[in-house]
């Protein structure tokens, strides 16, 4: 089993939260507060239009 | 007379339609027409009289020519009183000056006031509907989008209170 020779399984790990850090950051900075701008410019005109 | 030509001069019903008083200046405007009126017709009326008194006619008649004489007298040494107007008329020229000034003032804050109005009207009548507007539109015409935005981020919270009540969502959970 390739993925019990120790490079390989130190290599996925790594990877895995490098992308995982990668993910949750671009998440929390970019994708998210859009949503959040979104659904609060939406919840601003529904006020508007009363 | 300066006084008599200047009131003279007045239109007195363009006055009240074209500065378009109401009610109690109206009344008072009318009254003081009224008063203005009466005052000229009672000048014209006594400046028609006669000035002249006939004491060679009264001297014939009379017995009694010292009381012509007394009379007489007198009304040579008659001097109409007269008096020193110039004062109230500075008084009202620089009441008007201000009238006018305050007036003046008055215009230019009116101007001001109706162009920003109607930049405000031509900027509703050409509004687009919100269907064609984008978030980043809304969010410069209301700052307050973007500081709650901060807000909710850096609390770490990816939802909006309120929103789930309005909207729903398309959660199966």
């Amino acid at each position: 089993m390739p993925q019990l020779v120790p490079f390989y399984f130190v290599n996925e790990i790594t990877f895995t939260f490098i992308i995982l850090a990668i993910t949750v950051y671009i998440l929390s900075k970019y994708i998210l507060p859009r949503f959040v701008r979104l659904f609060l410019s939406r919840t601003f005109i529904s006020k508007l239009l009363g | 007379m300066a006084a008599r030509s200047a009131a003279l001069k007045v239109d007195w019903a363009k006055i009240t339609t074209s500065l378009g008083l109401r009610g109690q200046t109206v009344a008072g405007l009318q009254a003081f027409k009224k008063r203005n009126d009466d005052v000229r017709r009672k000048v014209q009326q006594l400046s028609e009289l006669p000035t002249t008194v006939d004491f060679a006619h009264y001297r014939s008649v009379l017995k009694n020519q010292a009381v012509v004489d007394e009379i007489e007298k007198r009304f040579t040494a008659f001097k109409p009183a007269t008096y020193d107007v110039s004062r109230q008329l500075k008084a009202i020229d620089v009441f008007e000056a201000e009238a006018v000034k305050n007036a003046e003032a008055t215009k230019q804050k009116v101007d001001l006031e109706l162009k920003d109005l109607e930049k405000t009207l031509a900027n509703i009548e050409s509004a687009r509907p919100f269907e064609e507007l984008t978030v980043d539109e809304v969010a410069a015409a209301e700052p307050s989008i973007d500081e709650k935005t901060a807000k909710l981020v850096s609390k770490g919270r990816w939802s909006v209170p309120g929103y789930k009540e309005k909207f729903g969502d398309l959660s199966v959970l």
